[in-house]
């Protein structure tokens, strides 16, 4: 474990919080949605470095893909901007 | 949706379905398994259903059908598991391994070089996974997806 | 200030501290704690499900019953949308 890794490692956990507050404070829903798909793919970035290529797998399968699908979809059926 | 999308769509579907059906195939020798490519192959799917819209893909692949090969894989699966206690001596056991026949060759202990004939009926139980996962993520994608494009439910 | 806001805020404070306190209890990065069973399954995967794959081995023949609960689970998702959204056909 050189410090290559180490930081590698902490750059993507600060990427992976910074997205998941942009997912958190955005107003337009649909830019919310964008922003968690971004962070799901980054969490599987992180799974594979940490050398469990399994979970990334499906983690970039699930996550990234299906659960934005299932999100947008439910935007599309209601709202897509947040209100007060 | 436009031309561009439905263009990059027709060129990513195929390689996004061989990978996920390697994925399921070769479960027991690289990383993956069932689970994974059928997540894969769903997205592949979702893929089309963004490209392409519900109504046409809901008018080539009934839900019925889809639905039918999901409760196929979970009986392929529990059957599978039902053998095993019938054939070997627990529940889940694994009786095609060593046995010579079907995905039956033992590899050498160690690091050794991948056989496709391995692994017992663990191959098998990832193809029946596969199939119930590729046929249940879809179905609820392709539902869901229908239900929010029309406008008033009957 | 509201009722609901300190109740957020202590909420929040004490979950935070139960994360830091977990934390401080992990061991080190890479040292898992007990190798016995990692042991048994890394040396007799071979021999006893003849598989290269170890995660594989241990997730359809060691552990057959997580992933027939993964299947039931999937199975009343599935069962679930489809009665959700039954009134949608042609």
């Amino acid at each position: 474990m050189g410090i290559e890794f180490l930081i590698v490692n902490i750059l993507l956990v600060i990427l992976i919080v910074i997205a998941s507050l942009v997912a958190v404070l955005l107003r337009d829903l649909l830019a919310a949605a964008i922003a968690l798909a971004a962070m799901s793919l980054l969490l599987s970035l992180e799974f594979f470095l940490l050398q469990a290529p399994d979970v990334a797998i499906a983690q970039a399968g699930v996550g990234a893909c299906l659960t934005t699908a299932i999100v947008i979809i439910a935007i599309k059926g209601t709202k897509r901007m947040e209100e007060e | 949706m436009t031309k561009i999308v439905k263009t990059t769509a027709n060129i990513l579907f195929p390689f996004t379905m061989i990978f996920g059906l390697y994925v399921i195939a070769h479960g027991h020798l690289t990383p993956g398994g069932g689970f994974q490519g059928g997540a894969i192959v769903a997205s592949g799917c979702a893929l089309l259903l963004v490209a392409y819209g519900s109504p046409w893909v809901f008018d080539h692949i009934k839900d019925k059908r889809l639905a039918t090969f999901e409760s196929l894989g979970a009986i392929g699966f529990i059957t599978i598991g039902l053998l095993g206690l019938i054939f070997g001596a627990v529940f889940f056991g694994n009786f095609l391994a060593g046995s010579g026949s079907l995905f039956g060759t033992t590899p050498a202990t160690g690091s050794t070089l991948a056989d496709f004939n391995t692994g017992g009926v663990l191959p098998l139980m990832n193809f029946a996974v596969g199939v119930k996962v590729i046929a249940g993520l879809f179905v609820i994608i392709l539902v869901m997806a229908y239900a929010s494009s029309i406008k008033e439910w009957s | 200030m509201e009722k609901r806001t300190v109740a957020g805020a202590l909420a929040f404070s004490i979950v935070v501290v139960f994360f830091l306190f977990s934390i401080f209890l992990l061991h080190p990065f890479g040292k898992p704690g007990q190798v016995q069973m990692d042991d048994y399954i890394i040396t007799h995967t071979q021999n006893e499900t003849g598989t290269n794959n170890g995660v594989t081995s241990v997730v359809f023949d060691y552990r057959g019953f997580d992933t027939l609960g993964e299947a039931t689970i999937l199975f009343s998702a599935v069962a679930g949308v489809l009665l959700l959204f039954r009134r949608v056909r042609h």
